[in-house]
Parts: structure tokens; sequence; C-alpha cells
């Protein structure tokens, strides 16, 4: 497939600190010395052309790019409205999109000659992304994860363990994702000299937000050639919304163009009430600082972080991507959100209709390109990315569509274990 | 031997209102030169366990921030200045001004976000000097010398001094890199405060005539947590202090 473009392939790239007033660099003094090191060696990595070709190498056969741009025809008929397509970005390799930010920074790491790499996870995609590029390159590799998240999401331990990560349980705050974050970034402060921590998603301190949408990138870029081969022009795009990188990945061509119309879907949970949902853009959100960036987050009135609920854990999250934020606040992105039952339904729509499993985070966008697609005429297209395959979500969606003879074929295992 | 002043640390509302500002107190009668009160945080990133889950159990206890002021306006009453520290979401949930201003108001001598780096810092060291309240910058062993020299023009009167990388409560060795970093911040110009992993009379000696005090927060949480408060944190305070200095609020 030809360079979709070859102007954000190499060369200069300089990651912004600011996205208009979100962003920044707030962290302590402690781990300036590994941020001013990364952003250095993250602009004289762009610019090697040994960089480039080992990361266009690790996505041809490791990650298994480019993804597919499936025409959803069933679906596009059954809803009568816009010509649906669905970006699989969830074959990627580990099922997500989190593989092509954890293998480029890994990649970064091994040119900074460093040994280990440390990660947060929430639902264990971005742990397991990284534990897969850890074993690739070489690599030790460290997984901070809440301890409620563990026992949620027990398969991607195991999993992450067989790559040979080593998963340490986190038992401070909430035992959720953000306290993984906040062990990782405590544990980073103190090995920087031998360690690089892989953010999960475009948030925390600069250069992160940036350079995982850099890495993300990758997505949009495709989307725009596939659109461009099909002969189609999108008139809208949607992605789900938890900090934010599949969105900004594959929204990332089109930002400074006019059109089409860039929709980010938040998790609308159990419905409005505090606590109970992680919409945070069209939501009672509040300009905070936190793990390291300033951005939108759910918090009180005296800046504690609020408790956040969502089916699905890579979207239960109180804040989200600076960049993201300012785009939300320009207009250039539109946010609404879907709550649990929509996205549910959505997952057992495009299963039916097209075969095709949803992960929960992404069958959030899936659930809006339900809701938009009969206003719109089969001549406007609509495309929706599958950040991530529904595998993971067994566990969780097993027992919500088919209770009953999902607990009788866990008893059976008990019993046959 | 020369004079190194104890700043001592609690977490504001742990265990609970009451028993925090009676901690906080006993401490000053033990002999703190300095009390530095932190206000908890959901999310602190630079906390050891000990005070992470302080601040968790403040926190869960029903802490505002409105009660942190109200124990500095109680605590600033014994005659030893009063730090707050935090971090920069409490800090700028009400606006930076606002909240400089509320801690001048309540009597604090200093206040310390270690997130709010001078160049990310949403006004707060200008808020400080308009408000005649000392913002405390946090320094680390591997800064730049670029860096040092930003912190240099603040003219900062007091500079907190993170003795090895990460975090609070374990333990510090003072080896030559140790007391090399402490020179190099000579040329701030600020009393320097040691911070970061002090608990042992040993240490202080040590540091003692290389910086102006340390600071104990960890280590105190320690002894209430086996031991209980009141005569305990007192003597645990006084234990701290350098030989030949009577424990005690006259200074």
């Amino acid at each position: 497939m030809p360079d979709p473009n070859p102007n954000r392939k190499s060369g200069d790239f300089t990651p912004a600190d600011y996205f208009g007033s979100y962003g920044g660099r707030f962290v302590g003094e402690a781990l300036r010395p590994a941020l001013d090191t990364l952003e250095r060696e993250l602009v004289s990595a762009w610019k090697d052309p040994a960089f480039q070709a080992d990361l266009r190498v690790a996505r041809d056969t490791f990650i298994g790019r480019p993804t597919p741009l499936l025409y959803a025809e069933n679906a596009s008929k059954a809803l009568g409205g816009a010509r649906i397509y669905i970006k699989m970005e969830g074959l990627a390799h580990t099922g997500a999109h989190k593989i092509n930010n954890a293998v480029g920074q890994a990649l970064l790491a091994r040119r900074m000659g460093k040994k280990r790499l440390i990660a947060e996870t929430g639902a264990g995609q971005h742990g397991l992304a990284t534990a897969a590029a850890a074993a690739r390159f070489n690599l030790e590799c460290l997984v901070y994860m809440g301890a409620v998240d563990m026992a949620r999401q027990r398969p991607n331990v195991f999993a992450m363990e067989t790559m040979g990560a080593r998963v340490v349980r986190v038992d401070s705050g909430s035992r959720t994702l953000k306290d993984a974050v906040n062990a990782a970034l405590r544990d980073w402060s103190a090995t920087f000299p031998d360690t690089h921590y892989i953010i999960g998603s475009a948030l925390g301190p600069s250069p992160f937000p940036d350079m995982v949408h850099r890495f993300q990138a990758v997505v949009g870029e495709e989307t725009q050639e596939q659109l461009r081969q099909a002969g189609r022009d999108a008139t809208t795009l949607i992605a789900c919304v938890g900090g934010g990188s599949n969105a900004i990945g594959f929204f990332s061509p089109f930002l400074d163009l006019p059109s089409p119309r860039l929709v980010g879907v938040e998790a609308g949970g159990r419905g409005p009430g505090p606590g109970d949902n992680a919409v945070r853009m069209t939501g009672p959100s509040r300009m905070g600082v936190a793990h390291g960036y300033k951005s939108r987050f759910l918090m009180d009135s005296d800046g504690q972080i609020g408790v956040t609920h969502s089916i699905s854990a890579g979207l239960d999250y109180p804040g989200v991507g600076p960049e993201l934020a300012s785009l939300g606040e320009s207009g250039r992105i539109e946010f609404t959100s879907a709550t649990d039952t929509e996205a549910l339904e959505a997952l057992r729509f495009f299963a039916r209709q097209e075969g095709v499993l949803f992960a929960l985070e992404s069958a959030h966008a899936g659930a809006v390109a339900i809701r938009q697609a009969p206003g719109l005429s089969p001549d406007q297209t609509l495309v929706v990315n599958m950040s991530g395959r529904g595998d993971k979500d067994l566990f969780i969606t097993a027992k919500q569509l088919d209770r009953e003879s999902w607990l009788e074929f866990l008893r059976s295992e008990v019993e046959n274990a | 031997m020369p004079d190194c002043k104890l700043m001592a640390h609690w977490v504001a509302g742990y265990p609970n209102r009451e028993d925090s500002l009676a901690s906080a107190r006993a401490l000053a009668q033990g002999g703190a030169d300095y009390l530095e009160i932190q206000f908890p945080f959901s999310d602190p990133s630079a906390d050891g366990p000990l005070i992470e889950n302080a601040g968790r159990d403040a926190l869960e206890s029903g802490f505002r921030v409105s009660d942190g002021f109200a124990m500095v306006r109680e605590l600033s009453q014994l005659g030893v200045p009063v730090f707050i520290m935090t971090y920069g979401s409490l800090v700028v949930a009400p606006g930076t001004a606002v909240f400089v201003a509320e801690a001048a108001k309540a009597g604090a001598r200093g206040l310390v976000v270690p997130d709010l780096p001078p160049d990310h810092d949403e006004g707060l060291f200008l808020a400080g000097k308009k408000a005649g309240l000392a913002i405390v910058p946090v320094v680390a062993p591997e800064i730049s010398e670029e860096r040092l020299e930003i912190y240099r023009r603040l003219e900062p009167e007091w500079v907190y001094a993170a003795l090895r990388l990460g975090i609070t409560g374990s333990r510090t060795v003072l080896d030559q890199a140790t007391l090399g970093y402490l020179e190099r911040l000579g040329k701030l110009g600020g009393k320097l405060i040691a911070g970061f992993g002090v608990r042992q009379r040993e240490q202080i000696d040590a540091l003692s005539g290389q910086v102006h005090a340390v600071a104990v927060g960890s280590h105190f949480l320690e002894c209430f947590q086996q031991k209980g408060g009141g005569d305990n944190l007192r003597q645990a305070a006084a234990n701290l202090r350098v030989k030949g200095e009577k424990p005690g609020l006259s200074h």
C-alpha cells in the first residue's frame, strides 16, 4: 500500500506541550530529567530513517498492518441510511489499537538503551500490548494493575504473565486504572535511568500525548487511503473516547480539514448521575491538573478526582486526553455518549449483521453509528473505528447476553478443573 | 554541632479531624520547628504508601479543603510556622490565586506543590509573591543547571530538596553524590529543607550543617500507627531534635 501521508512518516516532529489551554508537564522535578530526555530522544528518533524502518517492519510483520476497512453492507441496509464502514483495528495483534503505541514506544526505549518497560493498565489491553512488545524486543516488562481490575480481567493477567511480564497489583486509592497510573509514575521517578514508561493513552505529561497521537496516527492515515481507494468521501467518523488514543489517531489526518464530521463517544454508563458514567466533555467536568496534565476531569469542587463507571474498563477513566479536550472546545470534534445498554445492543447488532465482534469500548462508537446512520443518505459515508475486538470481554458480555448458559458453563469448568 | 531544624509533616484529616489536629500539635510540642500539613488528594503521585493511605483514610472520613484551612488556622496560633503541602489539582480547582489567598489568610507561612513546577505553575509563584506566602519549590537530585537557574531567579525563601529519586518513606543514605547535590543547591540562596526518606537521628546528624531543616513524615505516621498519638508523637519529635537542643516551643 502506498504511503498515505508521507509527511507524517518521518522528518521533523516537535511534540506539543500544550493544545490550546490543555496539556502541559505537571510533574514533580524528579520526573523532569526523564521527560526532557524522552522529548529529545523522540525528536531525534523521528528523523532517523533506521528508526522509521524498524517501525514499518514491526507494523507490517508483527502488528499486522494495514488493518482492513470493511464495508458493512448488511448493517447499512438494516439501518437504511448512510453507507457504513468499519475500520477493523481490532484485528491488530493483541486485539486492539494499543499495540501501535506499545510497539512504537518499545522501539524508542530500545533505541534509548533502556532495559526495562513499565506500563499501567486498566482492562489489560495496554498491558498486554506492552508485554508483547517487550517480549518481542527483548526488554523486561512490569505492568501495574489495580487490584479491582486484576480481579475482573483475569484472562489478560494470564496472557501478560505468559509473555514474561510481571503484573504488580496496586492496592492504593480506588485500586483501578488511575491508581495504576500513579504507581507507574512513582516507579518511573526512581528508575528512569534504565526504564521507560509506556503510557497507554494520549494523555499524561508532555511529550506523551503528542507522541501517542503520532504512533496512533497510522489508523487514520490508513483509513484515509482506504476510503480513497474505495472512491468514498467520509461524511462522519466515529470513535469511542476513554483517554482518547484511538480517537486522536483515527481522526488525525482530518483534524486540519473542514470535513468529515468527527464524533467522539464517551461512556454514558448507567446514566447521568455522579459516579455512574465517564462523560467528561458533555458532562459536569472541570478543568483540572492531575496525572501530569491539564484537562477536563470528573472531580469535585475541591479538586478531588471522582469515581467513574462504565461497562467497558477502557472508557472508565476520569480524565480525557488534552488534545481532545481542546478540539472539543474548538468544536472540531463533537462529543456525545452511549450508555452501557446501548453499547451491548450495538455489540449484538454488528455481531449478527456483519459477523464482527466489537470490544465493549468500540461498541460505544458502534451505538452512535446506529443512532446517526438513519439520518444520512446512502450516498453519504459513515466510518466507525472498531478500536478493539470483543474476545477479551467474553466474561462480561456472556453473562449479560446469555446469563444462564454462561453460568452453567462456568460451573462445569470448575467441576472439571 | 550546627543546628538543623525539624519540619514535622502530618496529613490533615488523618485519622480524623480532631486527632489530626492533636497529632500536629503534639509534634510541635515535641520540638518541631516547622509544621508541614498535607492536604490529601485523591490521586497523589509523589507520596509513599504510608502517606498515600493516610490521605485516603482522611478523604474517606470526609476531609474537605476548608477543614484543612481551619486546621492551619488553629496550628498557626502555636507560634510554629505552618506550611501547607498539596497537589496542583487542589490549588487549581478554586483558582490558584484564591487558594493562595486562603492559605495566607489561614496563617500559613508557605506552600509546597510538587506538581506545579516553575514553568508549569498556573500562576502559583506570582500569586505567592502578591499574597506574601512563600512558595517552596521542590527540587530533585538530577536537576539540570538550566532548571537550577530557573529556580534561582525565583529567589525562593525556602527550597525543598528531595534527597533521592523516588518516593517518600524509604531509607536515605547520604553519600558523596547527595552532598554534592546539596552543595549545588546552595546557589539558589534559599534555606534548604531536606526530605523524602529521613527517619533516623544519624541521618539528621549527617545533614546538620548541610541543610537548614529536615522534613520528616512517614516516620511519624509509623510511630502513630504502632504506638498511638499524644505523648508518643511528642517523644518521637523530641528524639529527632539535634542534641543539645531543648525540646519545646521557644526558639
